[in-house]
């Protein structure tokens, strides 16, 4: 397992008095793809969410790249947050401006390059998520599926040292989520990222992940490689991985 | 000359990009030589930003007759530019199945903690709106303007309307009781006063949060139930500024404006009342009108515009920002923003009614 560049201890966190996790402890290897598993609620999304600092824990620690982001102020948190890229479950591409204009964010926030500089780097990630053609587009104009891929592209815009994907798959058809696969993996493979997906695409995790989280009874109830999940005699893992991606998968 | 060549430094990406692509534009554009030569032999590691940038200069260069080379190109380097370049995989323009709403929550509201979260989202925006006069590019470009046509523009027809009624209802119900006395022409005064220092600034105020309170509130409701708040704050900006503080500012540009229209039409309308029912002309009544206006109902008005202007801006954002669940949220906080504000409104246009009344001597 290589060095983890994010580590949970002891994470508690609920809702007002709705418990959502507890006693969750996990490590995040650096360089592979690890995937979030669990049932629709379970707490997949808040877990992403704690781990960069959108919520406050209850209790416990959390560390990314080193740092315990509890204990930052907002511009030490933006630094770190500089490093990773989120692609929200509902993708929260700005509804107001163009396409474009939602993947310049990050560029011109982050970096000091000029307009012709961001302007290829956006068409890009535009052609690299197979969206070219919806340069002037605004997000309303296109399909769940689309939309997705645009947040993508903008989450990987500034080479993310961590990409936190949630659903990067839902939505897709077995031939565009294949090819989304292939660009998850280079992206590990080529760029040494690292990955932390939520998804409940089984033929996509066995193609790509590295790790398995499984959330369940607001706990973590399994955490290991993709082998040892496979292997596991877990019944929720077990039932899990017979059944079909595609009925599982939401749209 | 037929041909450059210049090294690429070992590491090529947004640290750097920008001074490499000077270098090189420039020696192109005042050489246009055959073939410009990009040495990657010392380069180690390349990013989005250097990938980029060789896609520039294929663009720019044939422009001076210039073919860009890339010679030396490790093995790695050019693996990870095919990761940029991926494109081929993607078969371009798709239908999917459409996305989906995001499962509904709890839809009620606890207001405890509010007066605290309205002061602080108070201070903030405060705060973000001085800073963003001095430092433009925290602004969004034209965000003003555009809030300010939303807000004023559209909404000068259905105020010049009620106002126009307004002051008739005014005129018409003191216009009884005046001709009792043979005070008719104190009509102007009633009409003047009250639709300067009250009813003009209340009734813009109402209009205003009913149109542009609550679509204010959906907006940034909308924004907190698709994540897209998140995703600003993810992206390094803070939401106050980027969202807020364009609709204060524009409110505040307009709302005066509104008012004053609002005064002007709501006389008119208290002066049609005057003519027909109470047999006065045109030149006395407003004669009468400017004589009873002072400097005082005037400032009166455009206080009290300003601070109706603040209250719908913000009781708006807040409501928006503490939405809770999905759609149906949205409409709730919305319903919330519009009850709350005019509420606040009519608790502030009496505060500002008594400390006007008795800091008459002031003026
Ligand atoms: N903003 C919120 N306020 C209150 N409760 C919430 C909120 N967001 C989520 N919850 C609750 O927390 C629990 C976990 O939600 P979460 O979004 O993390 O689930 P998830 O595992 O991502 O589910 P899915 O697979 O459907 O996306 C759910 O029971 C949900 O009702
Ligand atoms: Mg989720």
């Amino acid at each position: 397992m290589n060095l983890p560049v994010i580590e949970i201890r002891n994470l508690k966190s609920a809702y007002g008095d709705q418990l959502v996790l507890q006693e969750v402890n996990l490590q995040i290897p650096a360089n592979e793809i690890t995937a979030i598993l669990g049932t629709s609620g379970c707490g997949k999304t808040t877990l992403l969410k704690h781990m960069i600092g959108l919520l406050k824990p209850l209790e416990g620690e959390i560390q990314i790249l080193g740092k315990s982001i509890l204990e930052l102020d907002e511009n030490e948190l933006n630094d770190v947050l500089k490093k990773a890229g989120v692609l929200f479950q509902s993708g929260a591409l700005l509804n107001s401006i163009s396409l474009a204009d939602n993947i310049a964010i990050p560029l011109e926030q982050h970096t000091n390059l000029s307009k012709d500089m961001i302007e290829f780097i956006i068409k890009q990630k535009l052609e690299l998520v197979g969206l070219s053609h919806a340069y002037h587009y605004l997000p309303g104009e296109l399909s769940g599926g689309m939309r997705k891929r645009a947040a993508l592209a903008r989450a990987i815009a500034l080479d993310p040292v961590i990409l936190f994907a949630d659903e990067p798959g839902a939505g897709l058809d077995p031939v565009t989520a294949a090819s989304l696969d292939q660009l998850l993996l280079s992206l590990k493979e080529k760029l040494g990222m690292t990955l932390v997906m939520v998804t409940h695409e089984t033929a996509s995790i066995k193609r790509i992940a590295d790790r398995i989280i499984y959330l369940g009874k607001n706990r973590v109830l399994f955490s290991g490689t993709l082998r040892e999940a496979l292997e596991s005699d877990i019944p929720a893992l077990i039932t899990f991985f017979n059944s079909d991606s595609s009925q599982k998968s939401k749209a | 000359m037929p041909r450059e060549i210049i090294k690429i430094p070992s590491a090529l990406g947004f640290s750097n990009v920008e001074e490499v692509r000077h270098q090189i534009t420039k020696l192109i554009s005042a050489e246009s030589p055959q073939e410009f030569i990009l040495d990657f032999a010392e380069v180690e590691s390349i990013d989005t930003a250097g990938v980029a940038l060789i896609d520039y200069l294929n663009e720019f260069a044939p422009r001076f007759g210039t073919e860009i080379t890339l010679t030396n190109v490790s093995k790695k380097i050019s693996s990870a530019m095919d990761v940029f370049h991926l494109k081929k995989v993607f078969t371009p323009e798709k239908k999917e199945p459409p996305g989906f709403f995001e499962k509904t929550g709890d839809l009620f509201y606890k207001l405890k903690n509010s007066v605290g979260d309205i002061l602080i989202l108070l201070s903030n925006i405060t705060y973000w709106s001085g800073l963003s006069i001095v430092r433009p590019k925290l602004r969004r470009k034209g965000e003003v303007i555009h809030q300010s046509i939303l807000i004023g523009v559209n909404a000068f027809p259905i105020i010049a309307l009620i106002a126009f009624l307004i002051g008739f209802i005014l005129a018409l119900q003191s216009a009884a009781q005046l001709r009792q006395f043979g005070a008719n022409i104190y009509v102007a005064d009633l009409v003047a006063i009250a639709m300067v220092s009250e009813m003009g600034p209340l009734i813009t105020a109402i209009m205003v949060a009913g149109r542009s309170g609550s679509a204010i509130a959906a907006e940034i409701a909308t924004m907190v139930v698709t994540e897209e708040i998140d995703a600003l704050k993810v992206m390094g900006i803070d939401p106050a500024p980027y969202l807020v503080v364009p609709k204060v500012m524009a409110m505040s540009l307009v709302m005066p404006m509104l008012t004053i229209f609002a005064n002007f039409i709501g006389i008119i309308g208290g002066m049609v009342i005057a003519i027909t029912y109470l047999d006065l002309d045109i030149l006395p009544f407003f004669n009468e009108v400017m004589s009873v206006l002072r400097y005082k109902e005037l400032v009166t008005s455009i206080v009290k515009s300003l601070t109706f202007a603040f209250i719908i801006a913000v009781t708006a954002a807040y409501f928006g920002q503490k939405v809770k669940g999905g759609a149906e949220g949205v409409g709730k906080s919305t319903t919330s923003a519009v009850v709350f504000s005019i509420f606040f409104v009519i608790v502030a246009d009496s505060i500002l009614g008594l400390l006007f009344y008795f800091g008459e001597t002031t003026f």
